[in-house]
């Protein structure tokens, strides 16, 4: 079975498959989003790091190049079908999201799994939302104030949901063993067996 | 998504899914880059009436689909026009400034969402996702492996749904959903249904590698999908809206503002 090249259709299936649990998610978070959006003060950009959540998880678990990009596509795409408010945009905006996710963890090599990469690649989706966000909603053309207020929401949501809280939501789902299914042998498990 | 709804078919139905796909996709692309707001109207325009006449459901099951798109569109419209800049001031309260120029920005966005909107929900309302993989793996090249898993994915959704249903219930029994915060609560949700699903993937991903569902050569498929005489009448509709909606934006406007940045 390793003889074939790229991701095995374990690895897909099983990315897919938490992809479609976090697309329903991301599906009921639109009508949180708009409820929390009238409190103003950008309060709405605080959640919107939820909408990174899957691309973080699923490489946590599966650990593997491409599944951070993959998870994105299949998440928007199942918010897609269940039919969001925003329509095809979604898709677009999970490409880009997964995108920039992954070369966070392409940066490290895809070697390192703490709380400060999967941060970054946080960070590295915030920023593929807000290119997404410049050429839909002028947001350039906010006052001052209200756009640094945006921004900065928008990056401490993305951190706090994406980066902490799925870093800690995939330590939890270690305690149960799943895990070790998924994830290829890593070299600290063929140093045991030499040992 | 499935609706058990029963609706007619219309040209849209029988549309090439991948053409279908591709085109509305170009045409996301391409309205990013309007700028003019009665362009932007009347391709909106168009596409609602498309909404209405060809996806085949219901009146009141549109109506209810709309509804939501509605609440995007005076959300999006209102952020912009309350709180972006502009020199014509029309009304000023506190934080709130309300200028000319981004009232018109505010409608523009607003319009732009919901041609979004209506550009997904024709798309969705009018594609079955086993005819999209089956023509994104026959037109697109998909590899299979992906396809497949989509569809298997697809499929586990409503077994999910029923474990969402058990842990609840569960959970009450034993008096342990009304305790601490958010983050537990998440978590006690999200940790059996994450770990089930992981595993009932990897059971079925073992079984589908076993049977070949990931072999790329000489495949042959159950669902021969094609190009036909609706993908013509499709395209030309599509092209005659757009091109329409440019026309008159530019010769007949609503209003005399071309450029609302």
């Amino acid at each position: 079975m390793q003889t074939t090249k790229g991701l095995k259709l374990a690895d897909i299936l099983i990315t897919i498959v938490i992809s479609i649990v976090f697309g329903i998610v991301y599906k009921l978070w639109g009508p949180f989003y708009y409820f929390v959006k009238p409190f103003g003060f950008h309060l709405d950009q605080l959640i919107y790091g939820m909408w990174f959540i899957a691309a973080t998880v699923a490489f946590l678990i599966i650990r593997k190049p491409g599944i951070a990009l993959l998870a994105e596509i299949a998440a928007s795409s199942s918010e897609f079908v269940t039919g969001s408010e925003w329509g095809l945009e979604v898709l677009i905006y999970g490409v880009v999201q997964g995108l920039f996710a992954e070369l966070a963890f392409a940066a490290f090599r895809y070697k390192r799994f703490d709380v400060f990469v999967v941060s970054l690649a946080a960070i590295g989706s915030t920023i593929g939302s807000l290119i997404m966000d410049y050429y839909k909603g002028y947001i350039e053309a906010l006052a001052p104030w209200n756009l640094t207020l945006f921004f900065v929401a928008r990056f401490v949501g993305a951190i706090l949901i994406s980066g902490v809280f799925a870093s800690s939501l995939v330590k939890a789902l270690e305690a149960t063993g799943v895990t070790q299914m998924v994830r290829s042998a890593s070299k600290e498990d063929y140093d045991q067996l030499d040992r | 998504m499935r609706w058990n709804i029963s609706y007619r078919e219309t040209w849209l139905h029988r549309t090439n899914p991948s053409l279908k796909l591709l085109v509305m996709l170009a045409l996301f692309v391409a309205v990013l880059f309007v700028h003019n707001p009665n362009v932007l109207m009347n391709f909106s325009l168009g596409f609602l009436l498309l909404f209405f006449l060809y996806t085949g459901y219901p009146l009141k099951y549109l109506l209810l689909f709309f509804v939501p798109f509605f609440v995007i569109f005076v959300s999006t419209a209102s952020s912009m026009t309350m709180f972006g800049e502009g020199t014509t001031t029309w009304f000023q309260w506190g934080l709130v400034h309300v200028t000319k120029e981004s009232f018109l920005r505010g409608m523009h966005l607003g319009f732009r969402a919901l041609s979004f909107a209506l550009l997904g929900l024709l798309f969705s309302l009018t594609t079955r996702p086993v005819y999209l993989f089956y023509s994104l793996m026959q037109q697109l090249k998909l590899k299979p492996k992906y396809a497949y898993s989509f569809l298997a994915g697809i499929r586990l959704l409503p077994i999910m749904l029923e474990e969402f249903q058990t842990v609840r219930n569960a959970l009450k029994v034993r008096g342990a959903d009304a305790e601490r915060g958010l983050n537990t609560k998440l978590k006690r949700y999200a940790i059996p249904l994450l770990s089930q699903s992981i595993r009932r993937a990897q059971r079925i991903a073992v079984a589908m590698e076993a049977k070949r569902f990931s072999n790329q050569t000489n495949r042959t498929f159950y669902y021969q999908i094609g190009f036909s005489k609706y993908d013509v009448i499709f395209l030309l509709i599509i092209i005659g809206i757009t091109a329409l909606a440019c026309y008159t934006g530019i010769v007949l406007p609503y209003i005399p503002v071309t450029d609302v940045r």
